[in-house]
């Protein structure tokens, strides 16, 4: 079954989306950081400006400063953007001097400005302020008292110039972005490109075109496509393997249905009994053999084409037992000496029992067919350490030992004509040996004729 | 041509046949009853033919039921038989197959109601515990009696050692050869009367009518 999974450049493009938000997202605020950073240098270079034009204006009277607050001062700080501006001087005591507001202006940030120009963020009636301090020794004769200036601007300007920053910092982030998920786009489409050659391949193939496939792909393809070659390779033999079986099991279908379709011709054309009785022995000879024929090929293409059957644990003696004494009450085994050679005690294998029951029925008939009346045949089970066997011997003439490895194949009758077997049954065997996963060993057994057995590996049996 | 051909080959051995093509009929047919052998095809055209084989046992009829299959799947056969089918044959069959099927079954339900057990020339009567072959009476000693009464009751079937020993010996400690001598007696007796002892080497014997 084939389970479709999310897009392989969706999947690219979200982790592309999500490692560039959090990325963004940190280049965001360090950009926001910096905007700001460098607004406050731009700006605060206005505020010291502008503490120093104050400074310059201070003018000494009796020793107290006097400052006639000069407009220029005042203007640097208004900036474009309409700031409101707020001043305030206090003397050496702390006294305030002049102001044009209650600036919230702590004795840390008082002492701080002692040392040098203090920079601060504030808040004054509810709204943000940037705020400097510094103090200024007066250079008059009388007086050697400091001064300290403190001069504060709303951020108006310094909000613009980070808006402007941002803004253009946002821009080349987002155009960088979606640049990476077109390249990312291209990329997943360029290497996705051998692929689509090989599906265009194969879906411009016949059914029957079962050759290897001829492309060009990437290094990391190559495993993919030789799998693709091998499974080809397999479809192919075993395509070749049923195209043979056909071939061959028609030429046998039809060498009966021929045989008694012109001797049934024959003897209607004459009017001698004794054409008929032999014409009619002859139609029930072929009769048989093409019935005989068909069921062993419904089986066999049973066998072949179910591949989904559970194995069970199933005694082997008693299924032997079984088929042994169904076969005893058959008209065919009424001339055979039957038996059966095996433990008392039950021997369990994993297996599919109709499958074995095939095997017993194919051997059994086979045996039956083709050894003379009152030849003894055998059905057994035995056990060793290392397998579990299941066999049908005989002592009729057997076969030759060059003949033998030959008989398993389909149509193999080992030159014996004089039979109504179609030469599938050690087929039949063959196939339930594989889908058992045991040897199929036919050999010359000990009594002479013929032995067919299976041999289940220990390790199979539970 | 399949059921005219049956019934051809039945009719010689003195048997009247009933062919009913079609399921319905068939139903019908049982439902009066009066048959002596069933001989039910799964391949009805119009109803399943193990459904009336399971009807006919639901009624409480022991009418024996052989059953003809081109389905020759162990399932079925299993299906079968646990619904109640005495015997099951799948197609293609031998004509002969078929008639040795038929007789089978009949003898055994013949037994069933009489006190007597045949096979051939061969009579046992059950209740006197004697036999005659070929009209003589057969004097034979207990113990071969048994076995001959236990191969008679199972005509043409396999009886397994087992159970002839049983039956022959109880708990008797008896040598592993006694059971044979006492069947190469009796086979011998049965010689030449259209009978005989068949040996399944490992299994048991059975007993069968045998034209040589």
């Amino acid at each position: 079954m084939i389970v479709i999974e999310q897009s392989l450049r969706r999947r690219l493009l979200l982790w592309l989306a999500a490692v560039t938000l959090v990325f963004g997202v940190a280049l965001l605020i360090e950009a926001y950081v910096s905007a700001r950073r460098a607004a406050d240098r731009t700006f605060d270079g206005l505020l010291d400006s502008a503490s120093l034009t104050i400074g310059e204006a201070i003018q000494w009277q009796d020793g107290k400063p006097l400052v006639a607050m000069p407009s220029a001062a005042l203007q640097i700080l208004a900036t474009p953007s309409q700031e409101r501006v707020f001043y305030a001087l206090f003397g050496a005591n702390g006294e305030t001097v002049t102001a044009n507001a209650a600036l919230p202006i702590s004795d840390a940030m008082r002492r701080a400005a002692h040392a040098g120009p203090v920079y601060a963020d504030i808040t004054h009636d509810s709204v943000r302020l940037r705020i400097e301090g510094r103090e200024i020794d007066s250079a008059g004769w009388e007086t050697r008292e400091p001064v300290q200036i403190w001069v504060a601007h709303t951020r108006g300007g310094r909000e613009a110039l980070i808006r402007a920053l941002m803004e253009r910092a946002a821009l080349r982030f987002i155009v960088m972005a979606l640049l990476a998920a077109a390249l990312v786009w291209l990329a997943v489409r360029t290497s996705l490109a051998p692929l689509e050659r090989i599906r265009q391949l194969l879906r411009a193939r016949t059914p029957d075109d079962l050759r290897p496939l001829a492309v060009s792909v990437p290094l990391e393809l190559k495993e993919l496509v030789i799998a693709l070659d091998q499974l080809l390779e397999r479809q192919r033999a075993s395509h070749d393997r049923l195209m043979r079986f056909i071939a061959d099991a028609s030429h046998q279908l039809k060498t009966p249905l021929a045989g008694l379709q012109s001797t049934s011709e024959l003897a209607l054309r004459s009017t001698d009994a004794a054409d008929w009785h032999q014409a009619l022995v002859e139609v029930n000879h072929g009769a048989r053999r093409s019935a005989r024929l068909a069921q062993q090929l419904l089986s066999l293409a049973r066998l072949d084409h179910r591949h989904d059957e559970a194995f069970v644990v199933l005694d082997l003696v008693t299924l032997a037992r079984a088929r042994l004494i169904d076969w005893i009450g058959r008209a065919a085994s009424q001339a055979h000496d039957l038996g059966f050679d095996g433990p008392n005690q039950p021997v369990m294998v994993r297996a599919i029992a109709w499958q074995l029951e095939e095997f017993l029925n194919n051997a059994l008939d086979n045996a039956l067919r083709y050894t003379p009346p009152d030849s003894a045949i055998t059905v057994g089970v035995v056990t060793t350490a290392q397998q579990v066997t299941l066999f049908v011997e005989d002592d009729g003439a057997g076969v030759d030992e060059a003949l033998l490895p030959r008989l398993a194949m389909p149509f193999e009758r080992a030159g014996r004509q004089d039979t109504t077997g179609s030469g599938l049954g050690l087929a039949i065997a063959a196939s339930v040996a594989t889908h058992h996963n045991a040897e199929l060993a036919i050999t010359r057994a000990g009594v002479g004729g013929l032995r067919v057995a299976l041999h289940f590996k220990r390790e199979r049996l539970l | 041509m399949l059921a005219r051909a049956t019934a051809r080959a039945l009719a010689p051995l003195g048997h009247i046949t009933d062919v009913l093509m079609r399921g319905h009929d068939a139903r019908h047919a049982l439902q009066e009853g009066g048959f002596d052998l069933v001989l039910l095809d799964l391949g009805l055209p119009d109803v399943e033919g193990l459904e009336l084989l399971r009807e006919l046992r639901s009624r409480g009829d022991n009418t024996p039921v052989l059953i003809l299959t081109a389905r020759d799947s162990v399932d079925d056969r299993v299906r079968g038989l646990d619904l109640g089918a005495d015997d099951y044959l799948a197609k293609p069959f031998q004509i002969a197959e078929l008639e040795a099927r038929v007789r089978a079954l009949l003898r055994r339900s013949q037994q069933r109601t009489s006190d007597a057990l045949c096979l051939g020339t061969l009579h046992f009567n059950i209740r006197t515990v004697s036999a005659t072959l070929d009209g003589a009476a057969l004097e034979l000693p207990r113990r071969e009696l048994h076995l001959l009464e236990s191969l008679l009751s199972q005509a043409g079937q396999l009886v397994t050692r087992e159970t002839l020993e049983a039956r022959l010996f109880g708990f008797d400690a008896v040598g592993p050869n006694a059971l044979d001598v006492y069947v190469s007696r009796l086979r011998k007796r049965l010689e030449g009367h259209g009978l005989r002892i068949r040996t399944v080497r490992g299994l048991g014997y059975l007993l069968e009518e045998f034209t040589p």
